[in-house]
């Protein structure tokens, strides 16, 4: 498990819908800031990017000092979002991949909101489950 | 590293602008120094005549057409650098010494300053001082070589004098230029940078370095070329200077021959750019950042470093291809840049690396990438320890803010617009679309928002800016509470307040703060204050002009409907309006609202303000109020409040939508409903048009306005007062009943009040209603009863029963400045609504009313009781009604009748007061038009009035017997009496219905006379009602009571012509006495229109009951006929027949007549209600009482 990660859905509208510190490092408010300025930054470039490939998993869209942004875009434009410091390419595909269905699954939930906030929390002990296992 | 580098820069002349002598005023010196800065370009073909060539000029391919100087000018100069041998444009070429004469009036000193501040720059070759606006005194002086004074004159002259000194500036830096280049080349110049190692100068070395000088040298005279403006004659240099480097591996003057080649290249081709440029452009430059890296040299890296000069180099790649087609390298190129951040010892250097990234990023589009540099640098910034530092970093932290979504309403006025759009869309009614009600919330990352502002608040406070770190505060604590702990928010709070200390008073801020406010109701009009639009077509104009199909419903008019779903409201001017808005206080501390007032927009109000106090997490509905000072359409978009020393207006649109959010669940939380406050329904704000002043009715009820208290069926006139309180005077007013018991209105004085109009301003006027107290409907009663069961089931009327008077009035209909346009020009009218406040109470109970007949026996006696006085005079003029019409029927009841018919009324008294009772009956006889109505004792003939005691029941008698008609007709039986005719004949039934008609009118009529009144107390009088309680009574036995006997009988006295009936008056002077022969006769009147054949019997009884002419003991002698007298009556006339008795014993005796008619007529028949023709018909006559006086 890499020490520092930070798992962000972002709704087609920009809007973060979910938000996970899933590193082991341990938690610090500001740091933690940080990241997720770092990710709100790394939606310009995703923006563009998105529409170059035909492919949902974007490799490390960004970079801010040692912190790679990797990207999953669905098809309807929800990005996943990871910041991460370690290099493991496939686990994080994975990850992303898992996360995604997760995901379709809130989605089919007719009380569900496309483009509101997750809060179940069945869906965030599941996410942490997959950061564990992958990352 | 330096700020906004390009790959141009390299062809600039820095020239340091310089302000000499006494103190410049800012404005000017700004006026000055933009004055110079205008002249950053000189072309070489106006520097032709200022130049002169001394010496053959190395610039061999100099464009004299084409070409131009650049020239940048550094405010303030700039401390020198150490790579200025490197490169030529970083050194300061000239010195430009800016002197306003007024403020230095000796010019002597002026010249030692300029010397003075020419001193840090070694490498200036031209050096100039302006001065302008010099005195007289100054221009009259001897002329100065080293100060040129700029003759007062008009800005354009002043412009021209401004570019031909430049001019003559440049031309003399060219020439100097050109003494640079053959010093370089012919001198043996040592150049020198940082990286050189000073300190071990080896053999080796220098060897090195004396191959390497050459080198250095072309690459030298390539930059002054550059900066000479020939690009041809630097290409040519940096081509020689780049081979050598390369032969002698100075790698870094490699890099940077490379760059100025580029440079060269670029200036040359201006304008010009084309693909294959671009290419080149790029392969050289990737070339120039590689050789920068390798001469990154590890063992001095601690004390120069040159990786600020491989950035510089990605930083200018980037600016040239800077387009959004090459996003994706330039974002490469600018990470890669930003990844050099850390190896940068300078934090400056980092500062401005940082600075250049977020402006290529925005250049780029990438508005969260510069946002997110922007915030680096700001951080850079707060890092110092300065105010001009926190200053710099308050303002780069609000250009971020638009990325972000804080921004400040200051900044961005357009936040209104999509705010309204949306608003009025909603406010349509038209449910949102999930979707877009979403995207209002675009990218809310309320972590990082917070982080942003809190970072803004700290560095305005650092920075000394208190509307900054007000408005920041107050954005935080209204966008943000939820995610704030108590103390944070009370922090924010107290941070507010001691910005508001260090403003000035009456500060306004964009940024509205708490509390939130929300529309919560228009209060309608009162009542008393409706407006009614004015229809001018009609009469009664206050009805809605009528549907112009015969359908109530349209399918066609639905799309227009749509449009006047919005509510309209009419506020007139002049009068006081109130709006009722809903404050909400979500937060953890006490909220003082120095003031809040209506904010208009339209100008034409004016808000009276409150203040308002807010305990932690409460709302409060507050009124607010106003008055409407001008006629047109008013637009109330929010409130202004006053609060934590700042005014900020608040608008209900922007909590409309957060409403909105929350409801979706899209915002953190809904500031109402956390205070506990009820959903509410959202108001859309209504269309407001002012209309001109209207008059305005005041009314009160003379004698105060609480309710009217009257028992059922009590009578009682209300005066209403109305006082016109406006300034225009009514000159319209009509009064309308509505609501329930209208009936209960008996009158209103309609004309006393048109009479009155127009009403002036002030003017009062004063009419009179009738009521009458309606009764009491039993749902009201059982309701009542319900609810206070206790002993007396009394009964009250329900709230809201009363009739409302509606009066619709208005002011002049025509607007003398407006008559063109009719349509408008009819100012609206008004309504006043006034309830008649009538409380009904139960009163006098009518219980049931039934005839009787026969029960009652007539009291006959010596004690007779005597007639009043009105009853006696009427006596008297029944006699003369009986002389005119012989109408023998109207007998008075008291005389001993005993065919007397009695109306019994049964009331009871259930209230707690005492009511008296009055029975009137009207005559409607002709002759007694003064007395029209008749009083008649009741049962108990002591008192003229029946007092019912509370609790208590009492009966009432009314006698009948004086409506009977004075003719039997048979008319009234025709129903009856041909009944076994043929039916079916037309004109029979239409004569059959006229009876039966006139029947009923008749029974009406005596219904009407009959009037029970009561009386209560002082004040309190009515009437009861008892309609259809005495017809249901009468109907049955109707016909004994309207119709007279066919025959009538009476007994006179002959001698005195005096009726026996009288004797009880006159005994004392005529009586009779025993053992006398009195002469006697009989009456027989004929009350039908035919004659009558009758046999007459008289009998007379004694107090027994004995027959006193028959028997064993007959006490009575007589002479005469006194059985079977055979007698034929004329119609409508009456036949006497005489006879005499003979009394022997003193005592009582009754008298009495009757006849067997013989040849009885049907209607006769029907009359006695005989079964068959054959039965006899017997009529009988009236007892006679008669005393005898004398001894046995």
């Amino acid at each position: 498990m890499t020490s520092t990660a930070c798992f962000v859905i972002v709704s087609r509208n920009d809007i973060p819908i979910y938000e996970a510190e899933v590193g082991s490092a341990p938690k610090k408010e500001e740091i933690a800031y940080q990241h997720q300025f770092v990710l709100h930054a790394a939606l310009d470039i995703v923006q563009d990017l998105a529409w170059t490939t035909s492919a949902m998993f974007l490799k490390g869209v960004d970079r801010f000092n040692d912190l790679v942004v990797s990207v999953y875009v669905t098809a309807g434009h929800t990005r996943l979002m990871l910041l991460h410091d370690s290099r493991n390419e496939d686990g994080i595909k994975s990850f992303f991949q898992e996360v995604h269905e997760l995901y379709i699954k809130i989605l089919l939930n007719p009380l569900y909101l496309p483009g509101s906030r997750i809060t179940s929390s069945h869906f965030d002990t599941k996410v942490r489950a997959l950061a564990r296992k992958y990352l | 590293m330096e700020p906004d580098v390009s790959m141009e820069t390299m062809s600039t002349i820095r020239i340091a602008v310089v302000a000499v002598g006494g103190a410049i005023p800012a404005g000017r010196l700004r006026e000055y120094a933009a004055a110079v800065g205008r002249h950053a370009r000189v072309e070489l073909s106006a520097l032709a005549s200022f130049y002169s060539e001394q010496q053959k000029s190395p610039f061999a391919h100099q464009p004299w057409d084409s070409g131009a100087l650049r020239l940048r000018f550094v405010l303030g100069g700039s401390p020198p650098s150490p790579w200025e041998d490197f490169q030529s444009h970083r050194k300061i070429l000239a010195v430009l010494a800016l002197c306003h004469c007024p403020a230095s009036p000796d010019l002597d000193i002026v010249a030692h300053h300029f010397a003075a501040a020419c001193r840090p720059y070694p490498h200036a070759l031209a050096r100039r001082c302006f001065a302008f606006f010099p005195s007289d005194a100054q221009l009259r002086e001897e002329k100065r070589d080293d100060i040129v004074l700029f003759p007062p004159s008009d800005v354009q002259k002043m412009e021209f004098h401004m570019l031909t000194m430049v001019q003559d500036l440049a031309a003399s830096l060219l020439m100097e230029f050109e003494k640079c280049v053959l010093r370089t080349e012919s001198a043996g110049t040592i150049l020198k940078t940082p990286l050189d190692s000073q300190s071990s100068l080896g053999s080796e070395e220098v060897i090195k370095a004396k191959k390497r000088r050459l080198g250095r040298a072309q690459k030298t005279i390539g930059d002054y070329c550059l900066l000479a403006g020939s690009p041809v004659d630097a290409n040519a240099h940096y081509s020689t200077a780049i081979e050598l480097a390369r032969l002698t591996g100075d790698v870094f003057w490699h890099a940077g021959a490379l760059e100025g080649s580029v440079c060269a290249l670029l200036v040359d081709r201006t304008g010009g750019r084309d693909p294959i440029l671009e290419e080149e452009v790029k392969y050289r430059y990737y070339t120039v950042i590689q050789l920068y890296r390798r001469a990154f040299i590890q063992d001095n890296a601690q004390r120069v470093s040159t990786v600020s000069f491989e950035l510089e180099a990605a930083l200018k790649l980037a600016r040239y291809l800077c387009r959004t087609e090459l996003a994706k390298e330039v974002v490469e190129l600018l990470m890669g840049a930003a990844d050099g951040a850390k190896s940068l010892v300078d934090a400056n250097d980092r500062l401005i690396l940082y600075v250049e990234i977020a402006r290529l990023f925005g250049t780029l589009g990438y508005q969260r990438k510069a946002a997110f540099f922007s915030r680096q640098v700001a951080q850079l910034y707060l890092q110092q320890d300065s105010a001009s530092a926190a200053i710099s970093a308050m303002q780069v932290l609000t250009m971020t803010t638009n990325a972000y979504h804080v921004q400040s309403r200051r900044t961005n006025p357009k936040l209104h617009a999509p705010a309204q759009e949306l608003g009025t869309s909603h406010g349509d009614g038209k449910k949102m679309q999930p979707q877009s009600v979403v995207s209002l919330f675009e990218s809310q990352w309320s972590s990082l928002q917070m982080v942003l502002l809190r970072e803004i608040l700290v560095s305005s406070v650092r920075a000394g800016d208190p509307l900054s770190a007000w408005s920041a505060a107050a954005r935080l604590l209204r966008s943000f509470y939820p995610l704030i702990t108590p103390a944070g928010q009370s922090g924010l709070a107290s941070s507010l307040a001691n910005s508001a200390d260090r403003l000035p008073v009456g500060t306004r801020c964009a940024d509205p703060a708490l509390p939130f406010i929300r529309l919560h109701s228009f209060p309608l009009h009162p009542s008393q204050m409706d407006i009614i639009k004015r229809n001018p077509l009609k009469k009664e104009w206050w009805t809605g002009s009528a549907p112009s199909g015969p359908f109530i419903y349209t399918p066609f008019s639905k799309g227009g409907t749509t449009d006047n779903s919005k509510e309209e409201i009419t506020w007139v001017v002049g009068e006081p309006v109130q709006v009722l808005v809903e404050l909400a206080n979500p937060c953890s501390f006490d909220l003082v609202v120095e003031s809040i007032y209506l904010s208009v927009h339209s100008g034409n109000f004016d808000a009276f303000p409150v203040s308002v106090n807010l305990p932690p997490n409460t709302a409060k509905v507050i009124l607010l109020s106003g008055i409407p000072t001008k006629v047109g359409p008013i637009s109330i978009p929010g409130c202004i409040v006053h609060c934590f020393g700042v005014i900020t207006e608040h608008l209900f649109r922007d909590v409309d939508n957060l409403l909105l959010g929350a409801a979706q669940g899209l915002v953190l939380s809904d500031p109402f409903r956390c205070c506990g406050s009820g959903k509410l329904k959202n108001v859309s704000f209504p269309n407001i048009s002012v209309v001109p002043p209207l008059p305005l009715l005041v009314s009160h009820v003379v004698g105060g306005n609480s309710s009217t208290i009257l028992y059922e069926g009590e009578i009682r006139d209300i005066r209403i007062c109305l006082t016109n309180a406006g300034t225009v005077p009514v000159e319209q007013a009509h009064i309308t009943l509505s609501g329930k018991n209208q009936d209960s209105v008996i009158s209103m004085a309609h004309d006393k009040l048109t009479s009155a109009l127009p009403l002036k301003p002030g003017g009062e006027v004063t009419f009179t209603v009738t009521l009458k107290a309606w009764q009491l409907s039993l749902a009201d009663s059982e309701v009542d009863a319900s609810r206070n069961s206790s002993s007396s089931a009394r009964r009250i009327s329900k709230e809201g029963s009363s009739p409302l008077l509606a009066i619709y009035y208005a002011g002049p209909s025509t607007n003398s400045d407006e008559s063109e346009n009719k349509e408008a020009s009819v100012p609206p009218g008004r309504r006043l609504v006034l309830p008649l406040n009538v409380c009904v109470l139960q009163g006098l109970r009518f219980v049931k009313a039934r005839l009787l007949s026969m029960e009652i026996p007539a009291h006959v006696s010596d004690s007779f009781p005597k007639p009043t006085n009105i009853n006696q005079s009427s006596t008297e003029e029944d006699d003369d009604v009986q002389d005119k019409d012989g109408s023998l029927v109207k007998i008075d009841p008291y005389k001993g009748c005993w065919g007397i018919r009695l109306l019994e009324l049964e009331l009871s008294n259930p209230t707690d007061v005492v009511f008296e009772v009055n029975v009137s009956v009207q005559l409607d006889n002709p002759t007694d038009e003064h007395t029209p109505v008749r009083d008649y004792e009741s049962a108990d003939i002591r008192y003229r009035k029946t007092r019912i005691d509370r609790e208590y029941s009492a009966r009432v008698l009314i006698p009948l017997e004086n409506f009977k008609l004075p003719v039997l007709d048979g008319s009234v039986f025709l129903k009856d009496s041909q009944t076994d005719e043929s039916a079916g004949n037309k004109a029979f039934s239409v004569t059959e219905r006229n009876a039966k008609a006139e029947l009923n009118a008749s029974i009406n009529n005596l219904i009407s006379k009959i009037k029970v009144q009561w009386q209560s107390g002082r004040n309190s009088s009515g009437e009861l009602n008892i309609k259809e309680a005495t017809q249901a009574a009468l109907q049955a036995s109707v016909m004994d009571i309207l119709l007279p006997d066919p025959l009538t009988f009476g007994f006179r006295i002959a001698n005195t012509s005096v009726e026996i009936g009288e004797l009880g008056d006159q005994s004392s002077k005529n009586p009779i006495a025993a053992h006398e022969m009195t002469q006697m006769e009989v009456l027989i009147r004929n009350n039908t229109k035919e004659t009558i054949e009758m046999s007459l019997n008289v009998t007379c009884k004694d107090v027994a009951g004995e027959n006193c002419f028959e028997g064993n003991s007959a006490t009575v002698l007589w002479a005469g006929v006194l059985g079977d007298i055979n007698l034929k009556v004329p119609p409508l006339e009456e036949v006497a027949h005489s006879f005499s008795l003979y009394f022997l014993v003193p005592g009582d005796y009754t008298l009495q007549a009757a006849a067997g008619i013989t040849n009885a007529t049907d209607v006769l028949r029907a009359r006695a209600r005989a079964d068959s023709a054959e039965e006899p018909i017997f009529c009988r006559g009236s007892p006679f009482h008669v005393r005898v006086t004398g001894t046995a």
